[in-house]
């Protein structure tokens, strides 16, 4: 009986496979969704509602402590179960609207086959073929009269030859406005009324604190960092080079490009207006000395780049280049041993 | 007309329509766009080899605003008139109100442009974003402006068509909107023939420079065009308009909407934050009546895409509208808090901009240039094959301009935006960022090249269709007498009533549109808590005054942007970010809206006077890679003071707290403090014995002082 009637409907058994998985699916969704704490939903029941708690889902503004088995739950999986739930409803509705459909059938099977002169009466044999949702779903939305069909809508005036047709507006379109100008009051409320309301002023804090944090995060991971007080001067090439890198690109403008000297001071004599041990250069270097034109250097420079530009210049001690700016400051005398 | 009352054929009266006017505007239109696309791409090309900047006169700071006013009043202003002066005659069956008013309003309107041409290279400026022209063009403006209203509701008036059609409601709307903008933003005192100052300063200016700013694009680019659009494009397909009703909401919609958008420009700047969820909030509410132009257009070609596959005019509006909708969309999203916080500043807003000038108002220009010069020349387009191949270098020339942009616009908005993990920018130096993007630069102006040698094109074939015709100078028409206006309205649609009345059509769209403007403008301007003052900003001495002239004059802030936003990698790269308090002193504002030279607002002091002397000689020395062009004028020319009394009397008057009479003492304030400079630059090997009076001094004197009024410290506590 059951192999007859769904041969009769047109129904393969590609549809009894798809049945039976979307069954289990459906299963096994329950009981991930009903395993958690099933004792605590009057807890949850007896909560109130928090505003606008679907945005919650997404905000990135941490939730307060929120007692029932929702809080148990991770954002992500409170967001799994909510499609899971829609899922479920929409195969509710599907399984639904599948045995009536399959019932409807068999009505028909038997009239065709007890009472056809019924089946006459109703008229099922001149009915047109149905359009599929979507086509109906897109007629709907654009709601325009067909172009075999535009005479009936030609509005009875013209301009200089170009008339005018009274089409409905494109429902898509007023769904459209009608949904910006909803926007408007919640994106208000959002941004000045709501919880989660920050003035820029105050954005600003939090990124800054947040970005903090971080990079004191990162430096607590890199072990004994540079700074001007443990400096010391580095003497391998690479160092070197890497130093004349970046002395050429940010320093040269300044101090020439052998270092002679320009609108900064000569680098490669013996005299320092702000210190010449690798500990004073690196701490001109990073701080700067702004009341003197010089750019702190630490938003741009890591303190392992600092270390390395400071000792390329150091490295260029009595080179006397050519055009060389004559000696500004105290004399500085390197230690014998540079460690 | 009414169709279903057919006249008696004996009762039609013989007049004719004017050819010539739309014949003079036309070739206004070809020309001035020539002229405005090939300065645009000179402009381009300077990004990518500064050399270009041959002369003061030809440095990108004043050739920008050439190509700006070039583009938008020059090209598109002129192919307003040409169909408008076509299609009003032809919807209203009746010929211009008056010859005479028609060649002033042409010669007039051709002065200024020239006038414009003139000035902008000289560096008379106001600094205002396409309202850069000195006071006394602006009048000649307003007069021009004035006369083709005259011109326009005379015709109206003598109409023998009782009912206007929605390509006028959309006229009617631009002249009025207009006039209000252009005389809100040109409230301003002159201190000489060519120098002004605004009404408002800082905050305010740049509040009321952006409603006006934001609407140029609205109700000089957008809603005439739109008229154009509603005229030509059924015209041409030869098929009636999709939805009158759509016509009706849109229109309306559109320029009550419009006008509440203009904070979307300064979003995370020193506006007040409610003034920019309006922007926002407006702006997205602008999406739907902004399509439904394009949907109206789009849809009237149902049944006739077939003409569109081999009718150059067609296909030129096609992409016309379709760009219209993709920017319009654009904007909005541009407008979404997270996205500006990318987008501003950088290339992308260039882009967009050019999809909307490009592609819209371009391709439809062209479009009606292709159908209008046939028609009163009496013959057919000289070559169609010409005109395809026009419009395919228009198509890909709007791509291969807007695509680069787009890229570099990410790409530096990225770069500005990243951090080592040690805490500090990855790209410290800014000239990093901007040498990332030279490429597309160049790509870019491919793209322009491409689009101005379609222009050229164009041009040759319209030269020979007018050759081969001869121009239908008066052209013949007939109509019945104007029909009486029906004595009740049962039955008709709503809307019919306004249609037949033009007053009441005009009240109403003021109105509308000043609902918008007035509604932000006024709190902004009366409301004093909505500029929180800071005790430290003290008014500009009189050398830093006359420095910031120079700043204005040369143009710097087309390209250097003086507001620092609340974000980390601003506050990282530039100081502590700018506060609304700060620029009350501000006349204008000088805020920028595009950073291809890092921002200046708190410059002061951060290099040594001698640096900036060689940064302006020569900006390569102290900035190797650097695009800017070298200001060495800025060396050799000699200050000149001559104004500076009348310049403190006038921002006396204006607000501006200079002690009375300091008019008279500012010169020797000026000498003392130019003097410091001097010795200072001397100090450091700057050999001139005139450089006292030099105007380098002054500029110098502006920069130190920029944005060091304060102390960092926030300007509004915690709330918590």
């Amino acid at each position: 009986m059951a192999k007859y009637l769904l041969q009769d409907a047109g129904i393969n058994w590609l549809a009894i496979l798809a049945l039976l998985t979307f069954v289990i699916v459906f299963t096994l969704a329950l009981i991930m969704v009903f395993a958690r704490r099933k004792d605590s939903y009057r807890d949850v029941a007896q909560q109130p509602l928090k505003d606008s708690y679907l945005l919650l889902l997404l905000a990135p503004a941490p939730s307060p402590p929120y007692p029932g088995p929702l809080a148990s739950m991770s954002e992500l999986e409170l967001f799994a179960a909510f499609v899971m739930v829609l899922v479920i409803l929409l195969g509710l509705w599907s399984l639904l609207d599948l045995s009536f459909k399959l019932m409807a059938l068999q009505r028909e099977r038997l009239l065709r086959k007890y009472h056809p002169e019924q089946l006459q009466e109703v008229g099922l044999e001149q009915l047109e073929p149905t359009k599929a949702w979507w086509q109906r779903l897109y007629e709907r939305m654009t709601d325009a009269v067909p172009i075999e069909e535009e005479a009936a809508i030609v509005l009875n005036h013209e301009y200089d030859g170009v008339r005018e047709l009274d089409n409905n507006l494109p429902p898509w379109w007023t769904g459209l406005f009608y949904v910006t100008i909803a926007i408007a009051p919640v994106y208000v409320y959002f941004v000045h009324f709501s919880d989660f309301a920050l003035s820029p002023a105050e954005a600003y804090d939090v990124e800054m604190t947040l970005a903090e944090a971080k990079v004191q995060a990162y430096l607590k991971t890199q072990e004994n960092s540079v700074d001007e007080n443990n400096v010391v001067l580095l003497e391998e090439a690479d160092a070197i080079d890497a130093g004349q890198m970046i002395f050429s690109a940010k320093c040269s403008p300044c101090h020439g490009k052998a270092a002679e000297g320009g609108i900064g001071p000569n680098l490669t004599d013996e005299y320092w207006l702000h210190g010449g041990s690798v500990n004073d250069v690196f701490r001109t270097i990073k701080n700067g000395v702004p009341e003197k034109g010089m750019i702190p250097w630490k938003n741009e420079l890591r303190p392992r780049d600092i270390q390395e530009v400071a000792s390329y210049i150091l490295s260029l001690q009595s080179t006397n280049p050519a055009n060389g700016k004559e000696p500004e400051g105290e004399r500085y005398i390197a230690e014998a041993t540079s460690k | 007309m009414m169709i279903d009352g057919t006249s008696p054929a004996t009762s039609l009266e013989h007049f004719s329509y004017d050819n010539k006017i739309v014949k003079y505007f036309a070739y206004a239109t070809s020309f001035w766009g020539l002229i405005g696309m090939s300065v645009g791409l000179l402009a381009a090309l300077q990004m990518v080899f500064p050399a270009l900047n041959f002369t003061a006169e030809t440095t990108f700071g004043r050739i920008r605003p050439l190509h700006t006013n070039a583009a938008i009043f020059a090209f598109v202003g002129n192919g307003i008139f040409m169909g408008v002066y076509y299609s009003l005659q032809r919807l209203l069956k009746t010929r211009m109100f008056s010859d005479k008013l028609s060649y002033v309003h042409f010669y007039g309107w051709q002065l200024i442009i020239l006038a414009a041409a003139l000035t902008l290279p000289l560096g008379i400026t106001t600094s205002k974003e396409y309202a850069e022209l000195e006071w006394p063009i602006d009048i000649g403006i307003a007069l021009v402006w004035i006369i083709f209203g005259i011109n326009m509701f005379g015709t109206i008036a003598r109409r023998r068509e009782r009912h206007l059609y929605v390509a006028i409601w959309f006229y009617i709307a631009t002249w009025v909107t207009v006039t209000v903008l252009h005389v809100g933003n040109s409230l301003e005192l002159p201190v000489s023939l060519w120098k002004s100052y605004p009404l408002f300063a800082g905050v305010q200016d740049a509040l009321v420079q952006w409603w006006y700013g934001h609407n140029a694009v609205a109700f000089f680019l957008t809603t005439p065009y739109l008229g154009l659009m509603y005229y030509f494009l059924p015209k041409a397909a030869n098929r009636p308009v999709f939805s009158y009703r759509l016509s009706i909401i849109h229109f309306w919609a559109l320029i009550f909407i419009y006008i509440w958008a203009g904070p979307h420009h300064l979003l995370y700047t020193s506006l007040p934050t409610w003034a920019q969820s309006l922007g926002t909030v407006f702006s997205i509410m602008l999406i739907a009546p902004s399509w439904g132009g394009m949907l109206n257009g789009l849809l009237t070609l149902r049944g006739a895409w077939d003409k569109v596959r081999i009718d150059p005019v067609l296909k030129m509006m096609v992409v016309a509208v379709t760009a219209y909708g993709m920017a319009t969309l654009e904007g909005p999203l541009l407008s979404l808090k997270s996205v500006n916080a990318i987008s501003h500043y950088t290339d992308w807003t260039v882009g967009h901009v050019h999809v909307g000038t490009l592609g819209w108002n371009g391709m439809l220009t062209f479009g009606v240039l292709y159908y209008i010069l046939p028609r009163i020349f009496g013959t057919q387009l000289y070559s169609r094959k010409l005109a395809n191949v026009h419009f395919w270098m228009a198509t890909l020339g709007v791509l291969f301009y807007a695509v680069p942009l787009y890229w570099a616009g990410w790409t530096q908005s990225a770069m500005w935006k990243q951090f080592l993990p040690e805490g500090i920018l990855q790209y410290g130096n800014f000239l990093e960022t901007v040498n990332a993007i030279l490429p597309m630069y160049a790509m870019r102006a491919f793209g322009g090249a491409v689009y101005v040698a379609g222009v050229v094109l164009m041009i040759y074939n319209l030269i020979r269709t007018v050759r081969q015709g001869s121009l239908i100078a008066n052209e013949g028409a007939a109509a019945p007498p104007l029909e009486a206006s029906p004595a009740g309205h049962r039955g008709e649609y709503w809307h019919r009533w306004i249609e037949r009345r033009p007053v009441q059509l005009l009240v109403g769209a003021t109105i509308v549109v000043l609902i918008g403007g007035l509604a932000e403008v006024f709190p902004m301007v009366m409301v004093e808590s909505n500029v929180p003052k800071i005790e430290a900003v003290t008014p500009y001495s009189p050398l830093e005054l006359e420095g910031r002239d120079l700043y204005i004059r040369e143009g710097c802030n087309n390209c250097h942007s003086q507001m620092i936003r609340p974000f980390r990698s601003e506050t990282a790269r530039y100081g502590q970010y700018s506060m609304s308090g700060e620029f009350i002193y501000d006349r204008p504002h000088l805020w920028g809206s595009k950073r291809t030279g890092p921002d200046l607002h708190r410059v002061g002091g951060k290099y040594l006077d001698s640096w900036h002397y060689q940064h302006m000689q020569n900006p390569q020395s102290t900035s190797p890679g650097s695009i800017m062009p070298p200001y060495e004028w800025l060396l050799e020319r000699k200050l000149d003071i001559s104004d500076l009394p009348a310049k403190i009397r006038t921002l006396q008057t204006l607000g501006t707290p200079y002690p009375t009479g300091y008019a008279e003492r500012a010169v020797a304030d000026l000498r003392i403090q130019a003097k410091d400079i001097a010795n200072n630059l001397r100090e450091n090997g700057v050999d001139d014995p005139e450089l006292e009076q030099k105007e380098i001094v002054a500029i110098i004197a502006y920069l130190q002082r920029l944005g060091t009024d304060i102390k960092p410290k926030p300007q509004v506590k915690l709330k918590k």
